[in-house]
């Protein structure tokens, strides 16, 4: 079974890290100084600090993509968008509005609206700009770093780095240029493992609704949380441990704080609704150009994206998503740290 | 890796399946319910200002909620389908011991290890001496009655030490010392929080006192401004005219 082998290795790589990651740990503990038990004390209530703010975020998250699951149907979706292709990708770039998902709730979405005959450049758009241009992200953001540059700009450049892909795919782009031959099958073809299908279209009675809302915000809620327990554990292992002056070092470089931010988005796959409180932890020692590009890059591609991209869009597309975003994000985050003072 | 149930599937295996199902649906449910009691206890015995700026507590109280509300829901289902011996019609698969593991981290870490704030140890680099937000305001606030914060920022909307000298103080804050400091001078330090502990920066007014302090012990310092030597610059310095210990605040950090 190959399968199973590619399994085995999966956990024997995991297992490596993570004992590679505790003997790095375990270092720098016996290098600081500090008796053990103060520096977990630290630790936990910094980890804690991060968790305990993000939480009610990510759990109002899973909640909305629940609804949505069970209220809206994605016939519903392709009926309001406008036929113009421009006015299609504008609307497509605030749709996040009217649909609060995340980034892993948006390809699933995506996927369903193509078979319903929504333009290539909306769905990209949208793809892309739904997980940050929405109510939930717009508060989380806002009780993080308060109305001030880091909000706005991330609006802002989200909207702007998402409308430009779609345009490209505007231009040229045919369905069977861009998607699998899976996604172009009716929507029960397709195969079920890397994205869960949405195989009720009836609209359901309010009850059972609300019933299967709650239930999928329990199953997500683990699948989205894992992801954001082992950001604030990384994240409170780096306040905790690495000195200030490295982090200074590293965050003060116009360039290099933007590309370290920019990959530590894309490793650590952090949900949209809450990956603020994670930059707060580098606010202090980071450039805001490159906090911005964390914020804006980190929510249209990372690990799990790039994983769902890949069950929806051809090899070539999945390329362009992944390399437009990083560009744009990378070039305005440097522009602004170059730039602006802040 | 989700198994496909075909039709060749043995029967013992689907059992075990199944129990391993239910087993992962158990854990699962008592994590949820567990964080929402976690999430409550922080909120009743007043911990949670250790984490997290009062002013989004309200936020926990929803965390705790929907917990419970998703959590009792979990357990609900649970019991019902164990009366029906159910249809094995999942729509959802099963989740892997690895994710619950991960999501009972925190829940270990809260509850095994004794919740304390920020303190001396956890100041990395220097405590400043300068507010990072400027708020004219607190000139209007008596000087008696003015914390860590008000006297930064007055120090920072002041272009002349000077003009302070003979103001009285009245402020209480944790013991910070350093090698560097002068001889009977060690400051009054506090960490500052806007959202969580992850945005914590510590400030501190330098403070002249003949008698050696604890490191990290909180104090109350009463005594009066003057401008003199801290680390080799002009800055304001609280001489102190009693230095009494107190207990730790309820809200452990102020709020910018």
């Amino acid at each position: 079974m190959q399968n199973t082998a590619k399994f085995e290795l999966r956990r024997v790589a995991l297992i490596v890290l993570l004992l590679g990651l505790a003997v790095i740990v375990l270092a720098a503990v016996l290098g600081t100084g500090e008796d053990a038990g103060t520096i977990i004390s630290i630790f936990a209530t910094r980890f804690l600090g991060i968790f305990i703010e993000a939480i009610p975020f990510l759990l109002l998250g899973t909640l909305v993509s629940g609804l949505i699951e069970s209220f809206v149907s994605a016939d519903d979706i392709a009926r309001w968008t406008p036929r113009n292709p421009i006015l299609a990708t504008i609307a497509g770039t605030f749709m996040g509005f009217a649909f609060p998902v995340c980034e892993c709730g948006v390809v699933p979405v995506v996927r369903r609206l193509y078979t319903k005959g929504l333009p290539m450049s909306v769905g990209v758009t949208f793809l892309l700009a739904a997980p940050v241009i929405n109510p939930v992200v717009l508060v989380s953001t806002f009780v993080a770093f308060g109305a001030g540059p880091v909000l706005i700009g991330r609006f802002i450049i989200t909207a702007l780095v998402a409308f430009a892909v779609g345009l490209v795919f505007a231009v040229a782009a045919r369905p069977q240029d861009v998607l699998q031959p899976t996604s172009l099958a009716p929507v029960m073809g397709g195969d079920g493992e890397v994205i869960p299908l949405y195989a009720k279209t009836r609209r359901k009675p309010l009850l059972v609704g609300l019933r299967d809302a709650l239930n999928m915000a329990g199953d997500e809620f683990f699948d989205m949380g894992r992801y954001l327990i082992i950001g604030s554990l990384l994240a409170a292992l780096m306040q905790t441990l690495v000195s200030q002056d490295v982090l200074l070092a590293l965050g003060r470089g116009p360039v290099i704080s933007v590309i370290t931010m920019q990959l530590l988005a894309f490793v650590l796959s952090v949900c949209s609704t809450v990956d603020s409180f994670l930059a707060l932890a580098f606010a202090g020692t980071f450039t805001t150009g490159s906090i911005l590009a964390f914020l804006t890059f980190g929510p249209m591609v990372d690990i799990k994206s790039t994983l769902m991209f890949a069950g929806v869009f051809k090899r070539r597309v999945v390329l362009y998503l992944i390399l437009l975003p990083l560009l744009l994000t990378m070039l305005i985050g440097i522009w602004l740290n170059l730039n602006i003072a802040f | 890796m989700e198994h496909i149930h075909d039709h060749e599937h043995d029967h013992a295996e689907h059992d075990h399946d199944h129990r391993r199902e239910l087993l992962a649906e158990i854990v699962k449910t008592g994590l949820l319910i567990g964080l929402g009691l976690y999430f409550v206890v922080n909120i009743v015995s007043g911990n949670l200002t250790n984490y997290i700026n009062e002013r989004f507590s309200w936020l926990s109280y929803v965390a705790a909620a929907l917990f419970l509300l998703i959590g009792g829901f979990s357990a609900l289902h649970l019991l019902s389908q164990r009366r029906a011996e159910h249809d094995h019609q999942h729509d959802h698969g099963a989740i892997s011991w690895a994710t619950l593991l991960v999501v009972s981290v925190p829940l270990v870490l809260g509850t095994l290890i004794p919740s304390r704030p920020l303190g001396a140890e956890s100041v990395d680099g220097n405590v400043s001496i300068t507010a990072a937000s400027v708020d004219n305001m607190v000139l209007s606030i008596e000087p008696g009655k003015r914390n860590v914060l008000d006297w930064l920022r007055v120090f920072n909307a002041t272009d002349d030490y000077a003009t302070l000298n003979g103001q009285p103080a009245d402020v209480i804050g944790f013991v910070y010392v350093e090698p560097t400091f002068g001889a009977n001078q060690f400051m009054i330090a506090r960490f500052t929080v806007s959202c969580c502990v992850a945005d914590a920066s510590a400030i501190g007014i330098p403070v002249q006192w003949p008698e050696t302090v604890e490191q990290g012990q909180w104090v109350r310092v009463k005594g009066v401004m003057q401008t003199g030597d801290f680390r080799g610059d002009a800055a304001p310095i609280l001489h102190a005219q009693t230095v009494e210990v107190v207990d730790q605040p309820e809200h452990p950090y102020l709020y910018p």
